[in-house]
């Protein structure tokens, strides 16, 4: 797959401070890109960058083979974006701002007609159009926020954060539109800091933090960077602390801790580790409620890697 | 793509009710209110003639012969000469409005403000500024023609005095006959509400280009990347509220001449162009308010909406006295009172046909309008931003 963008060398600095940290990366084409990382890490900016929003020091960003500048129309022509916070217009009902925001790309008014139909149905906004955006709720707003950034079938899509603060049935709306946009074609780059949505759309991940690129890779290459790769998880009301020093000293087990009631144990290696851990609770006669095992996230990559949260 | 951004501009413009209020509706609403306050004064009170002394050390001079001639031509100023003692006496009296000293120094002396005074200043200011021009050209011809070419005396006297006549008749303000019946006080307030209206334009604008910008709003950041020229997206905004304020004005001139019969006297074209001139210049305060500092929008909104009534008030919407007090004690402030060049302009068409002041008022407002536009020009150039 060839590359669509190529950023090199990239390096941005705002009152002394580094915002973004030589930062270099490529995006494939056909590919979901996920940006990763905690607030104030560098994502955004990194985008607003790409799209030459924000000047910057350093670098070289190229798109489909060449400079991006401000006055790249033709580049322009074929990039969608959906910002973070919603960019609609109140007074304009939510088919004459998809329309609006599709009319600074396309011309022909038919060609505008069907697009907008695509798009609605794409997000599942068709039974909105002519409410007003103050008549909606906060999931169907990104939803057209959504719906005005894609409507001219850009072959390039930048997502920044589109499913903060939306309500569950909305977000997986959302999730199952950007693979619908994916399938049809289209090269996306996806920010969030919700390491799910990542592992649920992205092929490809960059984790950033502090302007820097920490960890990159498939979600599955990168979880190996974490030292463990199960955790299992027992409701337990009574544990004596004795058995945390026996569990501690079973096989392959990393680290364990015992916090409201939740024992928590870390597997260096294995992903059967649990049917043993039951055989130890039922001999040792230790009643619990509840017992899970999981795979590595990548936020204890992002622990792993930085020694905090995602969210912190 | 002009066309596309000019349509759905208008439509959120037009579909903003705070917009509405503050362009359309607020000015009938305070022109109403100006109509119920003072209609009555408006059907009793008529200006009654102006008498101003003139105090001068020699009654043979060009000045003195036209001030006579112009007791001819008017009743609504009567200019009478007098020696400095009487002329003093009479003004401490409120006999007359005001003192003109046509001696080695041109001067003119009032004892209080009013309406009255507000006129009489204007029209000797006038006067005082038509002889600093007479001198002038005496001291060109002088040094022209006796220094240089040493011509006879009497020739250059006379050819100066010809002169002096041609200017006189040229600048004496020929003030209006067929008006005068008209003169009421509450004139300045509909001309006020005017530049208010005027001025309210900026709102417009600035609000449409505020979401233009990609520093400002989100929408701006999705305008920004989109292929379409940042001119043309500005642009066709600019015109669009331009427009809509037009509209407004002209609603506002048909509900004040129609419903409140209000007598604009018989320059309405002159009036048009002004108003013309004065929404652009409305306009273009919203432009340089937009993207010159990044604030929130209701910050801008409530800077522009103090500073047009700021200005408003300098310029006599709460009482004309505030108009002379400030052309009185800080000149400079209704020079840059964007409100005060329309409304002198609209006060030298209707009170006197002098059209020098009406022209330089019309040409200072456009000049304001073009600094703004130049500056937010300069600033709207930048594509990239430090940060957003």
């Amino acid at each position: 797959m060839k590359n669509i963008i190529e950023i090199k060398n990239l390096t941005k600095e705002y009152k002394k401070k580094i915002a973004i940290d030589n930062l270099s990366f490529e995006v494939k084409e056909g590919e979901i890109l996920g940006l990763l990382g905690p607030n104030g890490s560098g994502k955004s900016t990194t985008m607003n960058c790409i799209l030459s929003l924000l000047r910057y020091q350093q670098g070289k960003i190229n798109i489909l083979g060449k400079e991006m500048t401000p006055s790249s129309y033709e580049l322009k022509k074929e990039i969608g974006v959906v910002f973070q916070d919603v960019a609609v217009f109140d007074e304009l009902t939510v088919y004459e701002n998809i329309d609006y925001f599709c009319g600074l790309y396309i011309k022909e008014k038919n060609m505008r007609i069907e697009m907008i139909q695509k798009a609605m149905q794409l997000v599942q906004i068709e039974s909105y159009q002519d409410y007003y955006p103050k008549q909606l709720s906060g999931g169907l707003l990104r939803r057209l926020n959504i719906a005005c950034g894609i409507a001219h079938q850009p072959k390039i899509i930048f997502l920044d954060e589109p499913t903060v603060a939306v309500d569950p049935q909305s977000r997986n709306n959302i999730l199952d539109g950007i693979k619908t946009l994916r399938q049809n074609g289209a090269t996306i780059i996806y920010t969030t800091h919700y390491m799910e949505e990542v592992e649920i759309i992205c092929e490809r991940v960059i984790i950033l933090d502090k302007g820097k690129i920490i960890a990159k890779g498939t979600p599955d290459e990168l979880k190996e960077l974490a030292k463990i790769e199960e955790k299992v998880h027992v409701e337990t009301t009574n544990l004596n602390p004795k058995y945390l020093e026996i569990i501690q000293q079973m096989a392959n087990v990393e680290e364990v801790n015992y916090d409201h009631f939740i024992l928590s144990i870390y597997y260096k290696k294995g992903q059967n580790n649990l049917t043993k851990l039951i055989a130890f609770l039922d001999a040792e006669k230790i009643n619990y409620t509840k017992i899970f095992s999981e795979r590595p996230t990548l936020n204890d990559v992002f622990l792993e890697l930085t020694g905090k949260e995602l969210r912190d | 793509m002009f066309f596309h951004n000019f349509k759905y501009s208008l439509k959120t413009i037009l579909k903003n009710k705070m917009l509405i209020f503050w362009t359309l509706a607020f000015p009938l609403i305070l022109g109403t209110f100006f109509y119920m306050a003072f209609s009555n004064i408006m059907e009793s009170e008529t200006l009654d003639t102006i008498y101003i002394a003139m105090v001068t050390d020699n009654e043979e001079s060009a000045v003195v012969t036209a001030l006579k001639e112009l007791n001819n031509q008017t009743e609504m100023i009567v200019f009478q000469k007098e020696t400095k003692e009487v002329a003093e006496s009479l003004l401490a009296e409120k006999e007359i409005s005001g003192i003109l000293f046509l001696e080695n120094k041109t001067n003119f002396v009032i004892r209080e403000n009013g309406i009255k005074e507000t006129i009489a200043k204007y029209v000797c200011d006038e006067i005082i500024k038509m002889t600093h021009i007479i001198e002038e050209k005496i001291n060109v011809t002088l040094k022209e023609e006796f220094v240089e070419n040493q011509k006879e005396i009497e020739a250059i006297i006379f050819r100066c005095m010809e002169e002096m006549n041609q200017y006189f008749q040229n600048y004496v303000p020929n003030l209006q006959n067929e008006n005068h019946s008209n003169l009421n006080y509450i004139m300045i307030e509909y001309y006020t509400l005017i530049a208010m209206s005027c001025l309210y334009g900026g709102i417009i604008s600035l609000m449409a280009v505020n979401q233009t910008l990609a520093n400002m709003t989100e929408k701006g950041k999705r305008i920004s990347v989109a292929p379409v020229k940042k001119g043309i997206i500005i642009f066709s905004n600019v015109i669009a509220s331009y427009c809509i304020q037009l509209f407004g004005l002209v609603i506002l001139f048909a509900y004040t001449i129609f419903i409140l019969k209000v007598d604009y006297g018989s320059h309405l074209l002159k009036m048009i162009a002004l108003a013309l001139t004065g929404a652009l210049t409305g306009v273009s305060i919203g432009i340089f308010l937009a993207c010159i500092f990044k604030i929130k929008e209701s910050l801008k909104l409530g800077i522009l909406l103090a500073y047009t009534m700021f200005n408003c008030f300098l310029s006599g919407m709460m009482g004309v006295t505030m108009k002379y007090v400030v052309d009185q004690n800080i000149p400079i402030l209704n020079q840059i009172n964007p409100a005060n060049m329309i409304t002198d302009g609209f006060y030298a068409l209707y009170y006197y046909e002098t059209d020098s002041r009406y022209y330089q008022n019309l040409i200072h407002l456009l000049l304001f309008a073009s600094f703004l536009l130049i500056l937010s020009s300069l600033r709207l150039r930048s594509q990239k931003y430090d940060n957003i």
